[in-house]
């Protein structure tokens, strides 16, 4: 069972390549989890983006790239693996969100 | 020597290397009231393939026999319902020679009054259509799964379900998947209203293939340990073949199986009755299904008619109109025979623009909107956009067509 904490969306991959998307918030930050269809079953893999949020709505984000959380696109071959990663960005997220407020704010 | 370690003529479950004391999954499972099955059992979340989701369906669905031959994208469903079988969810299973003789096999199972499954995709369906053009006027109640690819040259094994608009003037039902949740819900409602004794014909399940069969997606099951109650062959509205008393006439009235002899009258007045069950098979699917049609954001001034995996693009649309503050409908038929004509009226009577994004090239769906529409609303219907061979139907290409659309017609 996928982790449900946090999922604010669940959808049809956007891209029209068939598959499901799913999408976590955590205050700012959050991450796009999405599988696509594989000749293979076996082959069927997630493909998880850390994403920063740009407003209050769900479908507007950007990939973001500059976290310590990954620099790239990551793959997943097992739920639990995904599980445990959405957990630990969880963590960092908060973490990152308290860092945030800390920075000097653009007035 | 039937029943006997290596016998020719029967081989038991032993032979197959099971222990003897093995208990057939079927045998295990509990047969419920179908309403019981669709609206009262608990559901467990599971985030499976449309493939599996079909074997799911199939290991609650009490299949006496099912037949196919191997074709992509359906192989990965039919290859899952193997293993139904070797587990004795499934009591008969074999691979045909191919799709004429697999569809005729399966008609012949179907006359004799058991529960019988087969499944294709595209080409596949293409070569078995004169058999499967005889099931409705057989009176067949056959459930097949189709998992829909191009059909047309150049040929490819992607999503495009074209081959959807041959069956539609056969009298075989015919539902359209949009997900996963749907490919494990539909075939059990359609075998229950596929086996009423007021409709007797046989039903299609298509679902666009690779988008949904090879993807994962959210579907809510019943409990394993609970089936649908088995078929009652001789509730029906032919009866069916007495097989244990050779030879079997394949119908009650000899002379439609005698096409030099039949009269004009008598296959006019057998199609009528044909397209009229049919249309009976309505209210059934609207008891199982709860309706023939979803509808959300009613009253809306835009509405998006699709069905299939165009639902699902189009879902994601309405729901980004809607976070811009833009209310636009969408109807999902879910049954394309019988076509749910009243249900689309009501929902898009007062709407100004109704887009049809489709999956295949001949745009069949605007077709059989535009001819129920067709002077009963002032709404202008626009056909598209229409992907096909294989092609992806973004969210973002429907936005656009609406966004223009809106240009258009002010």
């Amino acid at each position: 069972m996928l982790i449900q904490d946090n999922l604010v969306l669940t959808r049809s991959d956007p891209s029209g390549m068939g598959g499901t998307q799913l999408i976590y918030r955590l205050k700012n930050y959050g991450l796009s989890a999405v599988n696509r269809p594989q000749e293979e079953i076996n082959q069927i893999h997630w493909e998880v983006e850390v994403i920063k949020f740009k407003d209050d709505t769900v479908s507007s984000f950007e990939v973001c790239h500059t976290t310590e959380l990954a620099d790239k696109t990551l793959k997943f071959y097992t739920d639990k693996s995904l599980n445990e990663f959405i957990e630990k960005s969880f963590q960092y997220f908060e973490e990152l969100g308290s860092l945030e407020k800390m920075l000097p704010q653009e007035p | 020597m039937a029943n006997v370690v290596g016998s020719s003529v029967c081989r038991t479950a032993v032979d197959e290397g099971k222990p003897a004391d093995w208990v057939p999954g079927g045998e295990k499972q509990t047969a419920v009231d179908p309403m019981k099955m669709f609206h009262e059992l608990p559901r467990e979340q599971l985030f499976i393939t449309g493939s599996e989701a079909a074997r799911e369906s199939m290991r609650r669905a009490n299949i006496d026999i099912a037949i196919a031959y191997p074709i992509t994208p359906q192989s990965e469903s039919m290859q899952q319902a193997g293993y139904l079988y070797d587990e004795g969810y499934i009591k008969e299973y074999y691979r045909a020679e191919e799709e004429i003789g697999t569809f005729s096999a399966i008609s012949g199972a179907s006359r004799a009054g058991v529960r019988s499954l087969t499944a294709t995709s595209g080409p596949g369906l293409m070569r078995g259509m004169e058999a499967i053009s005889s099931w409705p006027g057989a009176r067949t109640p056959i459930i097949m799964l189709n998992m829909c690819r191009v059909i047309n040259t150049p040929l490819a094994i992607q999503p495009d379900n074209i081959e959807m608009s041959f069956m539609l003037n056969t009298g075989i039902l015919m539902l359209h998947a949009e997900n996963q949740q749907d490919f494990y819900d539909f075939p059990l409602a359609a075998i229950c209203a596929s086996e009423q004794v007021d409709v007797t014909l046989p039903a299609v399940v298509s679902v666009d293939g690779f988008f949904c069969t090879h993807a994962r997606g959210p579907v809510k099951v019943t409990p394993e340990e609970y089936k649908l109650p088995p078929r009652d062959g001789w509730r029906s509205a032919v009866p069916a073949m007495d097989n244990e008393n050779p030879p079997a006439r394949i119908s009650r009235d000899a002379p439609i199986q005698k096409s030099n002899f039949i009269s004009y009258h008598m296959h006019s007045s057998w199609q009528q009755e044909v397209f009229a069950a049919v249309e009976r098979s309505a209210k059934y699917f609207r008891k199982y299904l709860g309706s023939l049609v979803e509808v959300v954001n009613p009253g809306a001034e835009d509405f998006i008619v699709a069905s299939g995996c165009a639902v699902s693009q189009a879902r994601e649309a309405v729901r980004q109109e809607g976070e811009k503050g833009r209310k636009v409908g969408l109807v999902k038929i879910k049954t394309i025979r019988p076509f749910p004509t009243e249900e689309i009226y009501e929902a898009v009577k007062d709407a100004k623009r109704i887009l049809i994004p489709e999956f295949n090239q001949a745009g069949w769906l605007h077709k059989e909107v535009c001819s129920v529409l067709y002077g009963r609303t002032k709404g202008v219907i626009k056909n598209g956009p229409r992907v096909y061979g294989g092609m992806t139907m973004p969210t973002e290409m429907i936005l656009e067509w609406l966004e223009e659309f809106r240009k258009e017609v002010k």
